[in-house]
């Protein structure tokens, strides 16, 4: 008990509880169960990518060509069935289009492998690189035609509810994916050589190596993973958004790597966990729908978020330097 | 490793050419030759002096980005610093605008130095994050980066701030001697730059930090704030480039650049043979005209095709990560 509450996920949550409490004296119309579904349904997608993001930075890596990935994948799978006059379900684009993701993160993880580049360089040429070709050789408008088994996707929940501002609202049918999603992440991290190999990548790379973990086939893994993740969520907002954009996501890789490291991952320690990640995501959607509540203009977001990011990469740092144990770069690796 | 000997000496010049200063020299040379060759327009003078014009903005913030990644670091926020740099001298200059009736000329300093002291503050941030605080760069300037933009944002309510007095558009419009001003600009700090990292003590303590820390601290070299001044330069680097900007388009607007500035810089760097503990000034020129050479040819090229700026995008992600895969090529030969 003592252990859950020291924990970084429950710091996490009481800032979450505190912040929903604040924001719901000011404006009552906040605690209501249509704003909690409506904030449950916003975190999904970027849960589900915060998941792969996870297990990236957990590795001490830094990947923001997900963005691009998720874009990539759903909008190609889009007018790839479209053309074939597809007019099923959902199943078929999820299929598809993580194929093209796992496709996508091996390519990355080959160019990673083979040449010992740093993730984060490649994913920056990765993401304008998935943004150019989905506009220059796909398509350059959004795409508006949902096969009919697409339609009304949006509004397909669990749980209704009847909203006097909303209208009927409620808990939508895609958590189911999002609650497979994070056990297989969990079962992977805590289960797995895999998992565990990415921690040990995270906390010293030289060391896991004379572990003898494999960490070339960790990174195949990892960005398979995340590039697979990435195109479910790419899926998934496209249905809800009954659009499908060339451009989706363009610039919210800061807002889901901020909320996975608000949840606690760490690229200097192999720190992270999927509690956090999901935890961190709610918050970032709390506070951007809350400053709404709170009648604080839409441009303020970004800062806020930018100023909450560096309050929680700071806090581990500075907890590390007083334990003595700070790197002087912590990019670099160990001298 | 000879390459680590020179700018030891203060005062020592240096004669041997170095393989990377050769090797991109011929790559420029070879370019625009063949641009040359198979378009009439791109050896003209006016297209010259539009390279001239459109390249230091970038070359500034490359060599920005090179000196952060001469410590192991890396400054992502640096588009996001000249835009706020420029949006602040910009918005100081609009208000102060009546008491400089007359005096136009000194606004121009005055945008210098709000500009520059802005740059100066964001790199502080920086280097309190990725030097004292000991963040990782990566993500402290992940962070700073959505910070600016954020006040950026604010600041503007998202909209593009214009109407400054003419006077600030002669740095970006004007030639001296037929050499456009920004590249004036751009020679005389990249003359300044290669100065202080080649034959300053700063310079020589900003090598030792970059190759290795550990060694650096027990000589008495203190990595923090050698890591506060090399960021609080370069956000001074990605201001100069703001006011550029801000003077060549008579405008700002939070969002310029920020599809592949970003990108650029990091190409520009790496490409002109950057990596922790070595930097080199002449290289990161060049690179950034073989950039500018590129650009410029290839825009000719696929003029008239559509979505072409589309395609360029495409091919910076894989003219990077080709450069990535030489650069490892390279560094492991002499390292060999």
């Amino acid at each position: 008990m003592k252990k859950l509450l020291n924990s970084h996920e429950f710091v996490v949550f009481l800032i979450l509880m505190i912040i929903s409490i604040v924001i719901g004296f000011r404006n009552p119309l906040f605690f209501s169960a249509s704003t909690l579904f409506d904030i449950v349904r916003g975190s999904i997608v970027y849960c589900i990518m915060g998941l792969g993001v996870l297990m990236v930075l957990i590795s001490g890596n830094v990947d923001i060509s997900f963005v691009a990935i998720a874009a990539m994948t759903s909008y190609s799978t889009h007018m790839l069935l479209l053309g074939l006059g597809y007019n099923g379900g959902i199943g078929l684009y999820l299929v598809v289009s993580i194929v093209f993701g796992l496709l996508a993160g091996l390519l990355m993880a080959f160019i990673v492998n083979q040449f010992d580049l740093p993730i984060f360089y490649v994913s920056l040429g990765y993401q304008t690189l998935w943004y150019g070709f989905n506009l220059f050789f796909i398509g350059r408008a959004m795409n508006f035609n949902l096969p009919e088994g697409l339609v009304g996707y949006y509004s397909r929940f669990l749980i209704k509810v009847k909203d006097p501002v909303a209208g009927e609202t409620g808990l939508h049918v895609s958590v189911v994916y999002l609650l497979i999603i994070a056990i297989f992440v969990w079962w992977l991290l805590k289960y797995t050589t895999f998992g565990r190999g990415l921690y040990a990548m995270g906390g010293n790379r030289e060391v896991a190596i004379r572990a003898g973990f494999n960490v070339k086939r960790i990174t195949y893994l990892m960005l398979a993973l995340s590039g697979a993740l990435a195109a479910v969520a790419g899926v998934i907002q496209g249905a809800y958004s009954r659009s499908f954009n060339p451009v989706l996501f363009m610039g919210q890789d800061l807002d889901v790597i901020a909320a996975v490291v608000i949840g606690g991952a760490a690229i200097t320690g192999g720190r992270g966990s999927v509690v956090g990640t999901i935890l961190g995501v709610l918050l970032i959607q709390v506070l951007n729908r809350g400053l709404i509540f709170l009648g604080v203009s839409a441009e303020w977001q970004k800062m806020v978020v930018g100023l909450v990011l560096i309050i929680f990469i700071s806090i581990p740092a500075i907890a590390e330097q007083r334990q003595g144990r700070l790197k002087y770069f912590p990019m670099g690796k160990e001298k | 490793m000879a390459e680590q000997k020179r700018g030891k000496f203060p005062g020592g010049f240096r004669f041997n050419i170095e393989d990377r200063v050769l090797l991109l020299s011929v790559v420029l040379i070879i370019l625009v030759i063949f641009f040359g060759a198979i378009e009439d327009r791109f050896l003209t003078g006016s297209s010259i002096r539009s390279m001239a014009f459109q390249c230091p903005e970038i070359g500034l913030m490359g060599l920005g980005m090179a000196i952060a990644m001469m410590i192991d670091g890396i400054n992502l926020s640096i588009n996001d610093t000249a835009n706020l740099s420029a949006l602040i001298a910009g918005l100081s200059i609009v208000k102060l605008a009546p008491f400089f009736a007359g005096h136009e000329f000194l606004s121009i300093v005055i945008v210098f130095l709000v500009a520059i002291a802005t740059g100066a503050a964001c790199g502080a941030l920086n280097g309190l994050l990725a030097g004292y605080i000991g963040a990782p760069p990566i993500l402290a300037t992940l962070a700073t980066l959505t910070l600016y933009r954020g006040i950026s944002v604010v600041i503007t309510g998202g909209k593009t701030l214009t109407g400054f007095p003419k006077e600030l558009s002669i740095i970006g419009h004007q030639v001296v001697m037929g050499i456009p001003i920004p590249f004036v600009i751009f020679l005389i700090v990249g003359i300044l730059m290669y100065f202080v990292l080649e034959y300053t003590t700063f310079g020589f303590k900003v090598r030792m930090s970059g190759t290795n820390p550990t060694a650096a601290k027990f000589s008495g070299i203190d990595n923090r704030s050698i890591a506060m001044k090399v960021y609080i330069l370069s956000g001074i680097l990605g201001a100069i480039a703001g006011i550029i900007v801000m003077s060549r388009t008579n405008s700002v607007a939070y969002e310029y650049g920020t599809r592949t500035y970003i990108l650029l810089t990091l190409l520009i760097s790496v490409l002109g043979g950057t990596s922790p503990g070595f930097g080199n000034v002449v290289g990161v020129i060049l690179a950034t005209f073989i950039l500018q050479v590129l650009s410029t040819g290839f825009h000719m090229l696929l003029l008239g095709v559509r979505g072409s700026s589309f395609f360029k995008d495409f091919s910076w992600g894989v003219l990077f990560i080709a450069i990535l895969i030489i650069d490892h090529f390279m560094r492991r030969e002499k390292s060999i």
